[in-house]
């Protein structure tokens, strides 16, 4: 792990873009263009590379180390492994496309062809050599098991539109859902009909295969008038599963957040609308994060531009809090956060070190940190906290008094829209993400008078630093079992999750906590 | 009055587009019609359930912010623009600005004019603050004069029913149109019923309930257990003109659905549809974990009538050509999204073959050099990629600048 190198030395200039074909090479002229100097991986197809672009057609990325602006990458090539220092990298690189062959237990033959090969095959492949009027059938697999993505039946219609114009070609789509959510698709997908390409929807069992002399024969029941039919498919073209690229292995190892259900770059959430990553440097465009249309991927370049230009041009926002600073001397190299920063921000030499660019300030960090090594600047500390609370306390002349824990991203957003009216007496500390929640200021808000404590998160899905929440969820699961451990009302700290949007269930909360702590109070 | 760009709709993809240009250091005016910031988003709800669902609309709380804090942005709410003039090489725009009829600086959000008003979705909270606005459309006030009980009830005076509107011009070098889209009108596809079954919303109207928080299951005449949403009402429809998907309806619905579902317990939702079309990443996961909660119909019901004891009857052919007539609490009309022209077409823009400004797919440019369109009043799409589209829009503002300043 390298570690941080000082802000001021740092300029955004060479740039990392992985995957050749067509989006690479678009990223590629971009940036060029924008006058960044540019490393492009992989094949381009093309000789002519345009200045400040060095292309490495069969380098393949093996690891990632460093932060914006000081990115070390270990590159394998066919003449060995080389290191390269890039200040930023984008993900740019094309699906992987996976026939479901497996999925729909066929085995492919010159017959039964991926969308891919379909896509490549001349007419003459197609055409009907013998004479009669034997016709040619072929049948499209789209979507009926698996993944079934727009952008595949955007080239299943184009493909199976070329077939269905050649002579004596008859035509069939077997899927579940079609498709049409992109531009004029859904035109397309009535001029294929009424060219006369067949469509059958399946709701409940599709079609079975079975291998004959002549050839594969496709038994079903037809979906719309229940009859048993059966098809035996000159061509069959299965559809292929989008996902993500092998090449991006080494950047989701490099951003602890990164991934989802499937791995991509980017975290499956509404945080990263465009094409950042939570790791400062690291971007992420078309199918990388997940999105397959074409169109969309010449709005996405526009913010890649952007982006790259502004935070070379600014570097760090301002208005985001810290970085953290660790404490050298009170360091122990556990190597928790490390582990556990969700933006990739934190490096180790002597002791761990903080990339002030990369840092967000969430503060998760200094939250889990065992030994207490770590601050978020500006300093969140203990005794502020606590003064907050303590004056906070001493104002509120309610009978129920209630310390409120929000995180900045949405309790606080809750909180305004909700107004004071509606939560009069309300302690309220803001943290810049649930993920710095400490125990101790809670226990500490106890101590201190509160009659209940709130901690308002974001969802599960919805941190902007990816895992905030369930940090803190765990946390104060700790401090509830500790309360029921010392006789003590566990139910005098309660933890939400809601949004910024959602005043009313801020406000819902706090009431139930209000409530709740009548009964406790004529108790004792 | 002078502005670099000028912004038409104060949207998700307006504000997105403000905060662009801001980054790149160029001053915008936001001009908004109605008495708040945030367009559709504003009004929709977050619809998590134990989990975020992906919608997006809490984007809108964060953007909104940011907007306030900027030097650079200027907004105009409850302004409407009225003619557009050439001037130079930019624009000279004609604006209408109403005076607010809530005084916002006065206006403490104690809620004492909501208890007291009649009219329902006249009044409500301003988003992402506590105050109150006022629809116009909606207000007795307004629609027959025949009352005044808010500008009353207001301890704080900041309520004023006799405020004028102020005509103002303003020169621009480049505009962005983000007008939104207009919500099908149901009331074309009268065999669905709306506005004259009892029980039967559109999406929109719902989501507005759930955002508001005065959604209740227990509300009017029985509780709400069964709920129907229809999707493609207005969409993937040539008799009517709309030979398009709306894109985002399914996702839409689907989430509302779960939304009910999760947070109201006793609610069993039924999407009724022609193909449903993929919502975040993964489809084909998200849509299994869907179908555990929501009941799925492929069929788009052929007529909604009133049932024997008032309810929304849905008839419609299920499997094998069987007719089904099923009785609903309430039915929930996925309308599609319409374009919405108006302020585009003073500038003289063209449209594409649906009616949307512009020239279709993911442009941003149109007909009209220096005026671009950003977010669904280009086309459908999600909060998200809307916002992706208001970037694109304002790099091609911010290029349009720089080559007239070549010229010059």
């Amino acid at each position: 792990m390298s570690r941080p190198v000082s802000e001021d030395s740092r300029e955004l200039r060479r740039i990392l873009v992985l995957g050749g074909d067509r989006e690479g090479m678009a990223v590629a002229e971009r940036l060029a263009k924008d006058s960044f100097e540019v490393v492009l991986l992989g094949t381009t197809g093309s000789a002519d590379l345009p200045k400040r672009v060095t292309s490495v057609p069969e380098g393949v990325l093996e690891a990632v180390r460093g932060f914006v602006g000081a990115f070390a990458v270990t590159l394998r090539t066919p003449e060995g492994r080389r290191q390269e220092q890039v200040d930023a990298i984008v993900a740019a690189s094309p699906p992987e496309r996976i026939p479901k062959f497996e999925i729909y237990g066929l085995t492919p033959s010159k017959r039964t062809v991926s969308l891919s090969h379909a896509e490549e095959l001349p007419d003459s492949a197609i055409s009907v050599h013998k004479s009669g009027d034997k016709w040619f059938h072929a049948v499209f697999l789209v979507g009926l098991e698996g993944g079934s993505d727009t952008a595949v039946f955007s080239r299943a219609f184009s493909c199976a539109e070329r077939l269905q114009t050649l002579d004596r070609v008859q035509t069939y789509l077997f899927t579940r859902h079609v498709k049409v959510a992109d531009d004029d698709l859904e035109s397309l997908y009535r001029d294929l009909r009424q060219q006369g390409v067949l469509f059958f929807r399946f709701d409940a069992e599709g079609p079975s295969f079975e291998s004959t002399e002549e050839g594969l024969r496709m038994v079903f029941r037809d979906p719309l008038l229940g009859t048993e039919m059966e098809l035996s498919p000159d061509l069959l073209v299965v559809d292929e599963d989008l996902a993500p690229s092998q090449q991006l292995r080494p950047l989701i190892d490099a951003i602890p957040s990164a991934g989802g259900f499937r791995p991509y770059v980017q975290p499956d959430s509404v945080r990263f609308p465009g094409v950042e990553t939570p790791k400062a440097g690291i971007l992420a465009i078309g199918a990388s994060r997940g999105r397959f249309f074409p169109a969309l991927f010449t709005a996405e370049l526009d913010a890649l531009s952007l982006h790259l230009k502004m935070l070379a041009a600014n570097g760090r926002p301002k208005d985001i809090p810290g970085p953290a600073e660790v404490d050298p001397s009170k360091c122990t190299l556990c190597l928790t956060c490390v582990r556990l920063c969700t933006h990739g921000a934190i490096g180790f030499r002597t002791a761990a070190e903080v990339d002030g660019l990369s840092c967000v300030g969430c503060g998760i960090c200094a939250a889990e940190c065992p030994m207490r090594a770590i601050v978020v600047v500006p300093r969140a500390e203990q005794p502020e906290i606590e003064g907050q609370i303590r004056r906070g306390l001493s104002q509120a002349h309610s009978d129920h008094r209630v310390v409120a824990f929000l995180c900045k991203k949405s309790g606080t957003g809750a909180m305004a829209a909700a107004g004071n009216g509606a939560l009069k007496n309300l302690v309220t500390v803001e943290i810049p993400c649930a993920g710095t929640l400490d125990p101790a200021h809670v226990m500490y808000a106890l101590q201190a008078g509160a009659d209940r404590v709130l901690i308002a998160a974001c969802h599960k899905g919805n941190c902007a630093s990816i895992y905030g929440t369930d940090l803190a969820r765990a946390r104060i699961a700790g401090v509830t079992s500790f309360l029921a451990d010392a006789r003590l009302d566990p139910g005098r700290v309660k933890f939400v999750t809601l949004a910024s949007n959602t005043p009313g269930e801020l406000v819902r909360a706090v009431r139930d906590l209000r409530s709740a702590s009548e009964p406790a109070r004529s108790a004792t | 009055m002078q502005s670099k760009v000028a912004v038409i709709g104060g949207g998700i993809a307006g504000l997105w587009c403000a905060l662009e240009l801001a980054r790149m250091e160029i001053d915008s005016l936001i001009v908004e019609k109605a008495p708040f910031l945030g367009g559709h988003v504003a009004q929709f709800c977050c619809k998590a359930t134990d989990s975020c669902q992906r919608c997006g609309a809490c984007v809108l709380e964060d953007v909104l912010e940011k907007v306030k804090s900027r030097e650079r942005i200027t907004c105009m709410v409850r302004t409407t623009l009225t003619d557009v003039r050439r001037a130079g090489p930019g624009f000279q725009l004609g604006l209408l600005q109403r005076s607010p009829w809530i005084l916002p600086d006065k206006c403490t959000g104690c809620g004492s004019c909501l208890e007291v008003c009649p009219a329902p979705g006249a009044l409500s909270r301003s988003p992402g603050s506590p105050t109150v606005t006022l629809k116009d459309e909606a207000c007795r006030f307004f629609r027959t004069g025949s009352c005044n009980s808010c500008v009353e009830a207001c301890p704080e005076h900041a309520i004023v029913f006799s405020a004028a509107s102020q005509p103002l011009d303003v020169n621009c070098s480049a505009v962005v149109v983000a007008t939104g889209f207009t919500p099908f009108d149901p009331d074309e596809k009268p065999r669905f019923g709306y506005g004259r079954v009892p029980g039967v919303v559109t999406a929109l109207e719902l989501d507005a309930l759930l955002r508001q928080d005065t959604f209740s299951p227990g509300n009017g005449k029985g509780p709400i257990r069964s709920v129907a949403f229809i999707q493609c009402v207005g969409s993937r429809d040539v008799r009517i003109g709309r030979n398009y998907c709306s894109r985002v309806c399914c996702g839409y619905a689907m989430r509302l659905a779960r939304l009910l579902r999760n947070r109201f317990p006793g609610i069993e939702p039924t999407m009724f549809y022609m193909d449903i079309q993929s919502f975040d990443r993964d489809f084909a996961h998200r849509l299994a974990e869907a179908a555990k909660e929501v009941r799925l119909v492929r069929s788009i019901p052929a007529e909604i009538r009133t049932s024997a004891d008032g309810r929304p009857e849905l008839v419609y052919h299920g499997p094998d050509e069987t007719r089904v007539s099923e009785p609903y609490d309430m039915v929930v009309l996925s309308v599609g999204l319409s374009p919405r022209a108006e302020a585009a077409e003073l500038f003289g823009v063209a449209l594409d073959r649906h009616g949307f400004p512009g020239a279709g797919s993911e442009e941003v440019r149109t007909s009209v050099p220096g005026v671009f369109v950003a977010g669904t009043a280009q086309g459908p799409r999600s909060i998200t990629d809307s916002v992706i589209h208001a970037t694109k829009a304002a790099a091609a503002a911010a290029s349009h600048l720089r080559s007239m300043e070549a010229i010059r």
